[in-house]
């Protein structure tokens, strides 16, 4: 089946020839070495480590940051390039997210000159992965609260606590970690084989299961006094990391909606009953107009901000609203595209479920659905509503 | 009008290919004279109907392929007007090379030619058609199997011109047919086999049929999946290959839809099957309600018949 | 050291629907342009080529400004020397003059070899590799499925195939080969933008060919079954008089 790339408005003929140069590169890496293998690897329950080599080959890692061995590429491409991924699967783009825009975006921004140095070049060829540590087992939505300390001992710190839901943990080479010192959060680099760190997988996954998700444990883990990230304190580290990894998913999300719609079209079209293609019944075309209406919208979305954030006129709210739509509906549309197969839709022959189930992982993370919401009330009402205590 | 025909040979044999370049040429009112590389297939040339001379054009450039060097020989041998040759690769080759050696304009594959000189060839591999009128001299190659046949009881005069070029190719190691098959990703013609096929065993008749076509075989999911000896690479469909060639025969495969998504947009399809009601039948162009133990054999001979 | 020409010709993705409005084919409903097929394998050959023998490549297209990515699509996998061939009327240039716009810019470019595909995509002719091969006096071996930086190539025969060599300068025409065609990276591609395009006239002769039109191929006749083997050699007759397939 020949991928036919839903883009109702042409919206991609505003992309450069270096931005649709790098969209087929990684439109043609995913046909042909993605879509092949990602059953085997979600049954498997693997992230295959040819794709972290191709990753870096390709040079796709840490997209739109410049300098250490990064391309130094626009946001519009950066959002390009995780639309193509998620189009073969959201554990992929969750890998390529986690490392460029959790892991080497605050080495990047927060870290200093020998950090850059010492970790960016080997994260943006793909020869070390990194890991983004904020959510606890007791702090999702509201990761202020955290538990996991770290305490000056002269010479080194030691950190103590507990982090979940890591994507890329136990594969990973080093962990950017947001702990508290003295009551405030900072950012600190854990390499694998730090004495008292290590990073067990969580298994049992229905969700990205082709995605590595893992807990971090401190226990009087020791690290040198260079590993902290000198440069930032406070939410606003981590929130800037989340703030492109976000944007990244806004345009993500939409590689799998039309994935989706796609396998949907050409399904209904050929799929015979009552001695007609369903796609000549007026309720199916209706759910196709919908999600075509849907994605439209969220490329739309996706665009603009993507302008927005090469332009330095965004805020993060514009992020929170694209993130929640665009998730939104490509879950929806995949819902929509599950029912249109019939019980074909059920089968992991079909890329729908696992799309489907993907979604619900990427509704969640990089701050739900609702806390979306919340960000945006705050933005209109001036209010916050995220606890009681106003 | 003065028209000069390079007969397609194949060995020391002509070409069928070459009475139907005889039978456009002689539709435009002409009687042809026929070149024939190093002198092969001169004699039955000569019995084609409406041919008006036969040159044998012999040089030591015809023991092999050089297209410049032939090129050269025949444009020596060859008077002005309109050059004829077949769309096949030296055809194509030769043809184009006499052409861009006198300054004249090349229309290959022409499938429909008429006075003018008004011809039609397919682009864009047969999705659009184009149509061009050259008003002076040209070089042109038919697509075979489009134009009528001229028939034989011809007696034309038959004379040779020694002429040669220069060989620039040295052939060092001839290949004979590899018995590699062709993958259905490559072919122009694929011929695919299903669960009707009722034994791998039996997949030797498609064999044996894709090999006087040149095409691949192919085969459906309830075929790969029931014997090993029918690897997944064969396998069109959802979750096998898209395929999209000029002509697909699928045999004993019933036309699930995920096997329709891998070759429903396949140029023209044959379906045999005994099942009046398969699916199948619905997407073909020419459906055959038969055993493929009854109608291969048939198939066979009769494309053994015009190839 | 070898001196290799690449023809790389832009044409509408070999997806995309050829729509015929007023005699012409549409090109402005044409979403994706992409390089020919077979001009791919001939780039890739000529790439491993020089790899492997040393020496350079000149990528050469003849089209309007948006056939330039395809040479930026060859800068991004190394090449440097980038040239398009600009000409008014580029769509309805004859054989002769495109051979002979296209022979200029090799002789231009210094090449002892000139690779490209056995046809395009678009017009499907043929013609191109062997009509430069004469202008320039060359050799041309067409439908070559394999080569090597020896200068061996493969060409198919009416009983199989064979293995030949020829003395530069040459014109290869490429086939699909068992090549797989190679990505670029990001890299490539930042460097793809800085490269620079050599634009040139085709500065050719008038045309000797008048354009008439382009139509849509004659429909389908809609599907029919026939019952019973007796039916084949009637099915095979079709095959070959109405639908043209064998
Ligand atoms: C596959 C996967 C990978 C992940 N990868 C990472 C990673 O790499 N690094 C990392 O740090 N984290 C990661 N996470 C964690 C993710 O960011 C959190 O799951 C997310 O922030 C939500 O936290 P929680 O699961 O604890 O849910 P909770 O915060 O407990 O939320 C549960 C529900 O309550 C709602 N809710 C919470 N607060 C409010 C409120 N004030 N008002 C209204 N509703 C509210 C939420 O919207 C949600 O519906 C990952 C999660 C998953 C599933
Ligand atoms: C998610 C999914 C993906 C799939 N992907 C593919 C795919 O990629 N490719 C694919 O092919 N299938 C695929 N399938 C399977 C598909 O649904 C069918 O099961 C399969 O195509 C049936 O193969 P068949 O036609 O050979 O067998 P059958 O459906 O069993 O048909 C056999 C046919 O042979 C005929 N027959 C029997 N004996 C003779 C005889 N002597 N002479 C002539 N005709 C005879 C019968 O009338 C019947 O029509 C997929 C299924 C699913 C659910």
């Amino acid at each position: 089946m020949v991928y036919e790339a839903l883009d109702f408005y042409d919206l991609d003929s505003q992309l450069t020839d270096e931005e649709i140069m790098v969209r087929d590169m990684v439109r043609g890496w995913v046909d042909a070495e993605v879509l092949p293998k990602i059953e085997k690897a979600c049954s498997e329950g693997v992230f295959p480590d040819e794709w972290r080599v191709a990753l870096g080959e390709m040079g796709v890692l840490g997209a739109p940051l410049e300098g250490y061995g990064c391309p130094g590429l626009s946001y519009v491409a950066y959002g390009v390039i995780c639309r193509e991924l998620e189009r073969g699967d959201s554990g992929l783009r969750s890998f390529a997210s986690v490392q460029g825009s959790l892991a080497m975006y605050p080495i990047w921004d927060f870290g200093s000159e020998e950090q850059k140095q010492k970790y960016l070049p080997g994260m943006a060829s793909g020869d070390l992965i990194g890991c983004f540590g904020l959510t606890e087992p007791d702090y999702g939505s509201n990761p202020g609260d955290m538990i996991t300390k770290a305490e000056d001992k002269g010479d080194h710190f030691l950190l103590n606590g507990a982090k979940m839901w890591i994507t890329n943990g136990t594969i990973s080479d080093l962990a950017v970690v947001w702990a508290k010192l003295d009551g405030v959060i900072r950012g600190f680099i854990v390499e694998t084989g730090d004495e008292g760190y290590s990073a067990p997988e969580m298994t049992g996954k229905y969700s990205l299961k082709a995605s590595v998700t893992s807990e971090l444990v401190f226990q009087d883990c020791k690290i040198p006094k260079d590993r902290i990230l000198p440069g930032v304190k406070g939410l606003k580290g981590p929130f800037s990391c989340l703030n492109n990894a976000r944007f990244g998913i806004s345009w993500g999300a939409l590689g799998a909606a039309q994935a989706c719609f796609s396998s949907a079209k050409e399904y209904s079209l050929s799929r015979i009953q009552f001695d007609h293609p369903i796609a000549s019944y007026q309720l199916v075309q209706n759910k196709l107009a919908w999600m075509l209406r849907e994605i439209t919208k969220g490329q739309l979305l996706a665009f603009e901000l993507g302008r927005k954030k090469d332009n330095g006129s965004w805020i993060p709210e514009h992020i929170s609203l694209a993130k929640m739509n665009n998730v939104d509906i490509a879950l929806e549309i995949a819902r929509e595209a599950r029912d249109i197969h019939g019980a074909n839709g059920i089968l992991d022959e079909y890329c729908i479920m696992r799309h489907m189930a993907n979604l619900e992982s990427v509704k969640t993370y990089e701050g739900t659905h609702d806390i979306h919401n919340l960000i945006l009330g705050r933005h209109i009402t001036g209010i916050q509503s995220f606890t009681r205590s106003l | 009008m003065e028209i000069t025909i390079i007969a397609e040979t194949q060995g020391d044999n002509l070409h069928p290919v070459t009475s139907q370049l005889v039978g456009a040429a002689t539709s435009l009112g002409a009687s042809p004279t026929v070149l024939c590389a190093g002198g092969a297939g001169a004699d039955a040339a000569a019995g084609i109907a409406g041919v008006g001379k036969v040159l044998s054009v012999v040089g030591d450039c015809f023991s092999t392929f050089d297209g410049g060097a032939w090129a050269a020989a025949f444009d020596a041998a060859a008077g002005t007007g309109i050059i004829i040759g077949a769309a096949s690769a030296q055809g194509r080759d030769v043809v184009a090379r006499i052409a861009a050696r006198r300054s004249i304009p090349v229309v290959q594959d022409v499938v429909a030619i008429s006075q003018g000189l008004t011809m039609t060839h397919p682009i864009y591999s047969g999705k659009a058609m184009q149509e061009v009128t050259v008003g002076g001299d040209c070089a042109v190659t038919l697509r075979s199997n489009t134009f009528p046949p001229a028939g034989d009881g011809g007696s034309a005069e038959s004379a040779t011109v020694q002429q040669s070029g220069d060989v620039k190719i040295a052939v060092q190691e001839a290949i004979a047919k590899a018995s590699a098959r062709l993958d259905v990703s490559d072919a122009d013609i694929i011929i695919s086999g299903g669960r009707g096929m009722g034994s791998p065993d039996n997949f030797e008749h498609l064999y044996a049929l894709s090999d006087k076509l040149g095409a691949a075989v192919g085969a459906s999911r309830a075929a790969v999946d029931t014997w090993d000896e029918i690897p997944h690479s064969m396998q069109v469909g959802q979750t096998g290959k898209t395929v999209n060639p000029s002509l697909y025969i699928a045999v004993g495969i019933s036309g699930a839809i995920q096997h329709l998504a891998g070759m429903r947009t396949s140029k023209y399809i044959v379906a045999i099957n005994k099942d009046p009601e398969a699916p199948i039948f619905k997407v073909a162009d020419y459906g055959i309600v038969s055993t493929w133990e009854e109608a291969l054999p048939i198939l066979g001979d009769e494309i053994a018949k015009i190839l | 050291m070898v001196e290799i020409a690449v023809l790389l010709k832009q044409v509408p993705d070999t997806n995309a629907k050829i729509v015929v409005v007023n005699g012409r084919v549409d090109e402005s409903a044409i979403a994706s342009w992409v390089t020919s097929p077979y001009d791919e394998y001939a780039f890739e050959a000529a790439l491993q080529h020089t790899e492997a023998a040393g020496g350079s490549i000149t990528a050469i297209t003849l089209g309007p400004a948006r056939a330039d990515k395809v040479l930026k699509d060859a800068a991004a996998l190394g090449v440097t020397k980038l040239v398009r061939i600009w000409q008014d009327d580029w769509q309805d240039l004859d054989s002769n003059q495109v051979q002979s716009a296209l022979a200029n810019a090799v002789t231009a470019a210094g090449a002892d070899l000139v690779y490209c595909g056995k046809q395009s995509a678009d017009r499907n002719q043929g013609s191109t590799g062997p009509g430069i091969a004469e202008i320039l006096g060359a050799a041309c071996i067409t439908e070559v499925s394999e080569s090597d930086s020896a200068g061996s190539y493969l060409r198919p025969t009416a009983s199989g195939s064979e293995r030949v060599t020829v003395s530069s300068p040459a014109v290869v025409t490429f086939t699909k080969t068992q090549n797989e065609l190679r990505r670029p990276n990001v890299r490539g591609i930042m460097m793809a933008k800085r490269a620079q395009i050599e634009v040139v006239g085709g500065d050719v002769s008038a045309s000797q060919v008048n354009f008439n039109g382009h139509s849509s191929p004659a429909q389908k006749p809609p599907g029919k079954t026939y019952e019973g083997s007796d039916s084949v050699p009637e099915v095979v007759g079709l095959l070959r008089d109405e639908a043209k397939v064998l």
